[in-house]
Formats: structure tokens, sequence, C-alpha cells
């Protein structure tokens, strides 16, 4: 029984039926199916909510492996466990209150905040220092940043409010047409590989290796 | 006069070889002085800010919208103005907001925002349950998105505080039908899932993003999948301007703008460093010659 499970073909079968169940719907509209279909996505919110055991699960194998060798950057790795292990404990007191609130309000906000905002420096400093007019390109470009910018910083529009359609023209045809062609070849790309895994074609997504797949 | 040209060749040079703990000084200083010492400037709402004001003034009584901190701590620090400024004034048009949360750390944010709209609450007599709930961190991943946009209650019984959802106003909310508006604060967590599940099927969405997402946002805007698009904390501090509500967007932007202006003027000194330095030293290397 196992190995009918195993097996490469059932497998996939599974999946494109899986993937019939849940694409159809969304264009004929059939009240059994879109039930089953629900269900189906429902089963795969849950299962995949259990992935996340399986996450501690392996940076805890693979933390205790690390500390074990004393491998370069063991500590961070047992900070990381001890972290994990007291966050867990402090959520059983609330999370609205008490230990878990502190550390959420007084330790992981304010880190994440600061590690943020720091990049303005790097930007800054970084964009003051390579954005040099070394030929025509470059300053185009220059030029196309300054209107950018100057539109950004309200005040300029406050002043000079002709800059507003000029740096709208810019973000709503070149900026905008670049970003378009960057989703559209993500789209196709994400298609095209769906095609290929509902052909078999990517067996290594079911877990078969390319040799236990041929 | 041979000192003279020493003097204005150093001075080139200094401008192309400064240290950069200069600049991060400049920009510390810029940022730090306005918030010490608030200034008012003029500033002028942008067309698409204007636009997210428009749908947000558009909101009736009792219709239900959904409210989706998709962002860490740190990208709330950015969007904050925007997340106040908007949700204030979905309380004040007492439009019935359920949030739901798509990162861990975003699930502090929602108790932050009743805090400090707690005026405002009181004053529009929102009750837990009946005009407002928090769901916390219920879209984890894209299956749960879909999980909400075809069942609701399938996937979502409890709210964030561990009590039943029954009874409250989410008992007439069933599918992505359902919402009057989706409105999204993000850094581009389950943005896309969101698009995905709710926005190509119909539901209106307006988006507040972060400055590095506004290009990348613009296609759902053009297309019509969102309403309207508030950008980074400079669209936040306009909304608050137009709702006469001021927070930390307008007391932000005075450095805001001081560290655009500061930015302009060290490429343009940049540039002049670079060039005076190139002259310089093909002068020299005639000279030599």
């Amino acid at each position: 029984m196992s190995s009918f499970f195993k097996s490469k073909t059932v497998q996939l079968t599974i999946m494109i039926l899986s993937f019939l169940a849940v694409f159809v719907p969304y264009f004929i509209d059939v009240p059994a199916m879109t039930t089953f279909s629900t269900e189906l996505i429902t089963i795969a919110a849950i299962v995949s909510a259990f992935t996340l055991l399986l996450a501690l699960y392996s940076q805890f194998r693979r933390g205790y492996t690390f500390i074990q060798k004393r491998k370069r950057g063991w500590m961070f790795k047992a900070y990381m466990m001890i972290s994990i292990v007291l966050m867990l404990v402090f959520a059983l007191f609330g999370q609205e209150t008490g230990p878990y609130n502190w550390v959420m309000y007084a330790i992981i906000t304010p880190l994440s905040s600061v590690n943020y905002s720091i990049l303005v420096f790097y930007m800054a400093s970084t964009g003051a220092r390579a954005f040099r007019a070394r030929n025509t390109r470059a300053l185009l470009l220059l030029i196309t940043g300054f209107i950018v910018l100057f539109y950004q910083a309200p005040l300029t529009g406050a002043f000079f409010p002709q800059i507003t359609p000029v740096a709208l023209y810019f973000t709503g045809t070149f900026v905008a047409a670049v970003a378009k062609m960057f989703l559209i070849s993500v789209t196709v790309g994400a298609i095209v590989f769906g095609m290929r895994v509902l052909m078999g074609k990517e067996p290594t997504i079911l877990g078969f290796t390319k040799e236990e797949a041929s | 006069m041979t000192e003279q040209k020493t003097e204005k060749r150093s001075i080139y040079r200094m401008l192309v070889e400064y240290d950069r703990r200069i600049i991060y000084l400049f920009i510390f200083v810029l940022i730090l002085a306005p918030l010490m010492q608030p200034f008012s400037l003029p500033i002028q709402v942008s067309p698409g800010t204007m636009t997210y004001y428009n749908v947000l003034n558009g909101l009736k009584k009792d219709d239900v919208v959904l409210v989706v901190f998709d962002t860490e701590f740190s990208g709330y620090m950015e969007i904050q103005s925007g997340i106040l400024a908007s949700i204030k004034m979905m309380f004040e048009h007492e439009v019935k907001v359920a949030i739901a949360v798509a990162h861990p750390e975003a699930t502090g944010i929602p108790q932050l925002v009743f805090d400090q709209l707690k005026g405002v609450m009181d004053q529009h007599h929102y009750i837990y349950g009946q005009n407002y709930i928090n769901l916390g961190y219920i879209f984890p991943n894209s299956a749960s998105v879909a999980s909400t946009a075809q069942d609701f209650h399938s996937i979502v019984r409890q709210d964030a505080y561990g009590r039943s959802i029954e009874g409250t106003f989410l008992d007439n909310v069933n599918t992505w039908k359902d919402w009057t508006l989706i409105s999204v604060y993000t850094t581009g967590i389950q943005s896309g899932s969101i698009i995905n599940h709710y926005g190509l099927r119909g539901t209106p969405i307006i988006v507040n993003c972060i400055g590095v997402m506004i290009s990348t946002q613009q296609p759902y805007l053009s297309s019509g999948i969102y309403k309207a698009l508030l950008e980074s904390m400079r669209g936040g501090a306009e909304l608050e301007y137009l709702t006469s509500s001021p927070g930390p967007g307008l007391t932000a932007m005075n450095s805001f703008t001081l560290g655009h202006y500061m930015l302009i003027i060290a490429i343009i000194l940049g540039n002049i460093g670079y060039f005076g330095y190139r002259s310089e030293m093909s002068r020299k290397a005639k000279e030599e010659r």
C-alpha cells in the first residue's frame, strides 16, 4: 500500500486532481465543486499551520548539531533556541500582558525599527557617492532622480506645483512599464513552472530526485 | 596664486573622497532636529492620496471593512501615519472594522492603534465585537487567505484573545463578497495572496505600502485591482493633513523633506567634486607632458 502512495504517477494524479478542484471553480460555478474546493483549501491551510512545528523541529535539530560541534556562530544558534523556548513559555501567560507583551514592545519593536531605519544612512551615503553624471545616460538618470526626489519632498510641491505632473509622468510611464514587465515575467514564469510540475517534469517538487523519477 | 590653486584642488578632492560619516552626521542632525524642535512646513497633497481619501470618505455606516496588517514592526514605523489616519476615518464613518494580521511581529499593532484612537472610538461608541474586532494572526500563508475568501468561518472561529467570533458582526461575513472594502497596510508579505483571492474576484482593495514597494504596486492600481494606493509615510502625512488630524506623519515630514534636500545637495556636491577633480587631473597631466 505504501509503495502505491510512493508512486510518482499516483502523487502526480492527486496533485492534478487537487489543482483542478481548486482552479475550475474560479471559472465555472458548480456549488458541489466550490464546497469541495473550500474544504480542500481549509485542509491545506491547517496542514500549512502544522509546518510551523516541522520548522521548529528542524531548527532545533540543526541548532543542536551546531552547538554540539561548536561550529562558528554556535552562540547565535543557542541564543535563538533559548529565545524560541522563552517566547513559547511567555506566551502561556497571555499575549496581551506579561512577559510576552514586554518582549514584543520593549525588545522586538525597537530592534526591528532600528534595523530598518538604519538603512537610511547607507542609502544616503551610497546615493551621494554613486550618482555621477559620467555620460549622457547617467546624466538623464540623475535629472530624473532629482525630479522624483524633489517631488517626494512634500515642501517642493507646495511652492513649485509644476513638478507634480512631471514626476507623475515618470512614475506613470517608465516606472509603471518596468514594474508591469517584471510582474508579467514573474507570472508567466510561474505559469510555465506550474505546467511543468503538472506534467511531471519537476519531480523534485514531489520529493523525487531526477534519477528516481526517470 | 599657486597656493590658491592647491586649495581649490583640495576642495574638489575632498568633495570626492569625503568621509561617509559626514553624511551620516548630517542625516542624523536633519532627522533629529525637526523632531526635537517641531516646526510647520507647507505640504502638497498628491492626486493618489486624494483618491485614497475619497474611497475612505465614501464608506457608509455599518459597511464592513477588513483591515490587514501585512507588515513587520519595522514597516509599521513607516506607514503608521497612514494606518492611524485611515482607521480614524473608518471609525468616524462608523464602519465595522475587523483587523487581521499577516506577520507575527504585527500582532502587537492592533492594540497600539486602539490605544491611540481611543478618543474617536469612545466618541462614536465603538463596542468590541459589535463594531470592531481583532482577529489576530490569521493570514500566515496563501492557503489561509484563500480559505477565508471562500468560507471565512471554516478557518476563523476565534479572535486574537481566544474568544469565539460567534455573535459578532462577522456572523454576516462568509465569503469575499461580504466585505465592503479591504484596507491593506503592507510591506509585501501576503499582499499577493490578498490580490489573488480577494482582489481578482472583485473585493475592493486599498493599500498603504512602504516606499520601496510603490513602483511594484502601481500596476495593480492602473489595472483597477486597487481602488487607491497610499504611498508610504508621505501619503500618510497627506492623509493626516486632509483629515485635519496631525500625527506622526506630519511630524516626520519636516525631517523627510530636509533629508531629501540634503541628499540632492550631497549628490550635486559629489558631482562638482568629481568633475572638478577630473579636470584638475587632466590639467596636471597636460602640464607634466
